[in-house]
């Protein structure tokens, strides 16, 4: 069936234990994808994300995990960061390419008020999918500095002290959500429950 | 913009204590059954802080950081006796989302700071400043009030920001524990001196202390520890309170 979910492990920053723990309380059977061989193993992806992006393309690279994300047709879910990285550029700490499969940069927060932006925060559903399905109402948890700016493949967006910001992003198989799902009580896991339930290929 | 509702864990391993103006020590409970508890009454995040080991240059506590981040679907800061970058990472790894750095950062390198925020991202970095007042000026203290550091509070708010930090959680050393309102002054003068955000802990002992240090300071955040311990107000009461008030926060 289509519930195994692997989490992709890289790089010494990331917190996939909150996230594993979200996905099992969504009834979902998890596998902490360590090398590349293991993305068979999976039905569905996720792509956690602490650090800079600089350093998250980094371990992807090292790890080797790069082709194999990179070529996958399987439902992939990127968190924070890790929707961050399924854009064309980032611009933290210089200029890096990320994995491209949206067509987007990532840039500063440019707000006046506080950054990072912390905290819960309402979603504005501008072309809702499946994963975000019954969650209009619902407020997640933000904890960011960067922004994802793209025009076309926008799910929802977030305000911020009078700032409207990408807080989804969606093409084909590639979901992205700028907040925490793992960190957002019974909505988060209800995110989860919708990616789990997804009829994707893979 | 919420202000995000924090509950405050100050902990002695296993359990939650409640500092006497930063001297005695009272038991409150079990850290873990706490954080899940005041998880469930709507807590925006919990900060776990271990107020001896640092002093007493003990280890940390991780099996009790793991069991406590179980329970939890919200954010999990955890302070007290932080190193090294392993020690950050570790925490990560089982379940922390931010590390609060106080002792190490302000006494021995600052520069941890900057390789924190680097590797783990800003947003995961939070400087505890524990101010005292000195005739008109706030000084930096460290070990729940005990040491005295020489740095004045407003230039390290500055620095640590310019270092990296993502978050200052900032407490009173005079106003601690005692429940009789925060150091508004302090509280406003940190809030507009910096651009990160700023969560103000020490001295709430009502609805009303809570609402004034908002009004008067608008920090980002509120943290707030022997209030809720002894169940006579909970975190849902306090944002349903502050909502009739017309402060925003989140459900």
């Amino acid at each position: 069936m289509s519930n195994v979910i692997g989490i992709v492990n890289y790089g010494i920053a990331g917190n996939i234990h909150s996230i594993k723990k979200a996905i099992e309380a969504a009834d979902g059977i998890t596998i902490v994808i360590n090398e590349v061989s293991q993305f068979s193993d999976v039905d569905k992806i996720v792509l956690p994300g602490v650090g800079s992006f600089k350093d998250a393309m980094q371990e992807l690279e090292n790890d080797g995990f790069l082709e194999a994300l990179k070529n996958t047709t399987k439902p992939i879910l990127g968190i924070c960061l890790g929707m961050q990285i399924l854009s064309t550029l980032g611009f933290e700490y210089g200029k890096t390419k990320g994995l491209n499969f949206i067509e987007a940069e990532v840039r500063p927060i440019l707000v006046d008020a506080k950054v990072p932006h912390v905290g819960f925060n309402t979603i504005e559903l501008i072309n809702s999918n499946e994963v975000l399905k019954d969650l209009e109402n619902e407020e997640f948890y933000f904890m960011h500095s960067y922004e994802v700016v793209n025009y076309t493949n926008i799910s929802s967006l977030t305000e911020y002290s009078g700032h409207k910001f990408v807080s989804s992003i969606q093409k084909n198989n590639v979901y992205g959500v700028q907040f925490h799902p793992e960190k957002s009580r019974d909505a988060g896991i209800k995110l989860f429950s919708n990616f789990i339930n997804l009829q994707g290929e893979g | 913009m919420r202000t995000r509702i924090i509950a405050k864990l100050d902990v002695k391993p296993p359990y939650v204590v409640k500092p006497i103006h930063f001297e005695g020590l009272r038991k409150i409970g079990i850290t873990s059954e706490l954080a899940k508890k005041y998880y469930k009454q709507g807590a925006d995040e919990i900060m776990y802080i271990d107020i001896v080991s640092s002093l007493y240059q003990r280890d940390i506590v991780f099996n009790e950081i793991e069991k406590t981040a179980n329970e939890l679907f919200i954010p999990f800061g955890v302070g007290g006796a932080i190193r090294s970058l392993e020690d950050i990472s570790k925490l990560f790894h089982i379940g922390a989302d931010k590390v609060v750095i106080n002792t190490y950062a302000v006494q021995e390198n600052p520069e941890i700071i900057n390789k924190a925020a680097e590797i783990f991202g800003n947003q995961a970095i939070v400087i505890n400043i524990e101010a005292k007042k000195w005739g008109a000026h706030w000084e930096c203290y460290t070990d729940c009030g005990r040491i005295r550091t020489g740095r004045g509070v407003l230039e390290w708010a500055k620095e640590v920001e310019s270092r990296g930090a993502g978050e200052i959680l900032l407490q009173s050393v005079d106003k601690d524990g005692r429940n009789r309102g925060f150091d508004l002054e302090l509280c406003k003068k940190i809030v507009e001196s910096v651009d990160i955000p700023v969560v103000v802990a020490s001295g709430a002992g009502s609805l009303e202390d809570i609402k004034e240090v908002i009004e008067c300071a608008k920090p980002s955040g509120v943290a707030i520890a022997s209030l809720l311990h002894y169940d006579k107000i909970t975190i849902n009461g306090i944002k349903k309170y502050l909502r009739n008030n017309a402060i925003e926060v989140s459900k």
